[in-house]
């Protein structure tokens, strides 16, 4: 049975049958490949979307249960050639390194900071704990974050 | 009913809906919410060829009700709703931690209190060590109508429950004529996102000297299946509340214990750590 959900402000049709995880819908038949399928576990955060406003990781969420929600994809952050203030930050605080994590990271954080306007370092860490990067260290991640939310609070 | 071998799902409108589909789909039947738990059974070596229910858009099993008398709580609430809702609840203080520390936040947005409850493999599960803590009950539901019954019991049948069966609610007691307290300390070898090794979680009724007139201590992540610990709860019963003397009685009675052995820690280890929570769980408490 077709399943209908909202992605990144459009409806989409799956025909995949409805256990299937939702990063193999995005990747392989949407071909959205931001999502990224690491640990298929819960675990990594890599495959981080946002769904209907908060972040899930789409390798443990059969895309049955999306009928009729919304998801929010990577893509969907830059709008017309430009960048969101978060991913225009952590270019400026170079923290990005091989990529594989950070499309995970990106809505994790997204979702965060729409919640958590003025976030402390602590409240930067705690949202990212489910997302794991294995090339670098978490400080200039969190000094980006600190300073995409400045503009915010002005 | 799906061929054999072959996954099925149906997406139920209400609690009635759910229970009848369910029922016809008798022993191939499972309910799935959050879905983080059956999404990983082939990781566990499980087919994923049942015939699911989706309980997920159920909005009745969505709420936190909270009274004078007690904390209801449906079973498809996710760990972040129920951390949020419980937040500032004092006697919930330990479960409002479980659920908002276990996993990861993605996890949490997702992972249901019902789904947790269920997941008769998942020895690390936090919420139900918190939950027993606090003497909760839960609302199973059938065709032929609800029996509430404790949590307790309810870990004991679960793996032989009929077909057909969901659990809609779960009921949290509170006594308003004393003080009561919960704290739950969890011990994950990586600070986030791992499961805990060993869980300690109490909740105490304490008169208005501040002497222990009702404890009840659950060890959780220990043995497959959390259990109170009748020993420590001897212990505290009748004192005021003194980590050292907590750590010198768990040290004595941790030996009733028979950890498990798992791939981020030997049985033994998480045996050993029983004290020094117990210590940490009863600190939580004299702050509170």
């Amino acid at each position: 049975m077709p399943i209908v959900f909202k992605v990144n402000g459009e409806y989409r049709v799956s025909l995949m049958p409805p256990m299937t995880p939702l990063v193999d819908v995005l990747r392989e038949e949407f071909s959205l490949t931001g999502a990224k399928t690491v640990c298929r576990e819960g675990f990594c955060g890599s495959c981080t979307v946002i769904v209907n406003g908060r972040p899930a990781v789409s390798c443990l969420m059969p895309v049955g249960q999306v009928q009729d929600k919304e998801v929010l994809t990577v893509e969907s952050l830059e709008v017309d050639g430009v960048l969101s203030a978060l991913q225009q930050s952590m270019e400026e605080h170079d923290a990005v390194q091989c990529g594989m994590c950070f499309p995970g990271m990106m809505m994790s954080l997204t979702a965060f900071l729409e919640r958590a306007p003025n976030p402390s370092r602590a409240d930067v860490k705690a949202a990212l704990s489910g997302n794991i990067c294995r090339c670098t260290g978490y400080e200039r991640i969190v000094d980006a974050v600190l300073s995409a939310a400045l503009p915010r609070q002005a | 009913m799906p061929p054999p071998g072959e996954a099925s799902f149906y997406r139920a409108h209400g609690v009635a809906d759910a229970l009848s589909a369910l029922h016809e789909r008798g022993e191939r039947g499972e309910a799935i919410a959050g879905g983080t738990w059956v999404m990983r059974a082939p990781l566990r070596g499980i087919p994923q060829d049942r015939a699911y229910v989706s309980i997920a858009d159920i909005e009745e099993l969505r709420q936190v009700s909270l009274s004078e008398t007690e904390v209801v709580i449906g079973a498809g609430v996710s760990h972040s709703q129920l951390a949020h809702a419980l937040a500032s609840n004092p006697p919930c203080h330990g479960l409002a931690y479980a659920a908002g520390h276990s996993a990861n936040p993605a996890i949490r947005n997702v992972a249901t209190v019902g789904g947790n409850l269920c997941a008769a493999g998942f020895a690390a599960a936090d919420l139900l060590p918190a939950l027993m803590s606090l003497g909760a009950q839960v609302d199973l539901e059938g065709r032929a109508g609800a029996d509430r019954i404790s949590l307790e019991r309810f870990v004991e049948i679960r793996d032989t429950l009929q077909p057909g069966h969901l659990i809609c609610k779960i009921i949290v007691p509170l006594d308003r004529r004393s003080a009561q307290r919960s704290a739950h300390v969890r011990l994950p070898l990586r600070r986030a996102g791992d499961y805990p090794v060993a869980i300690v979680s109490v909740a105490v009724s304490l008169s208005p000297g501040g002497v222990v007139e009702h404890a009840c201590v659950v060890v959780g992540s220990v043995e497959p299946i959390p259990r109170r610990w009748p020993a420590m709860e001897a212990a505290l019963t009748g004192r005021l509340l003194d980590s050292k003397l907590a750590i010198a009685s768990a040290e004595a009675a941790a030996d009733e214990f028979v950890g498990r052995d798992g791939v981020e820690a030997p049985g033994w280890y998480r045996v050993k750590v029983l004290p020094t929570l117990m210590g940490r769980v009863i600190e939580q408490l004299t702050r509170q």
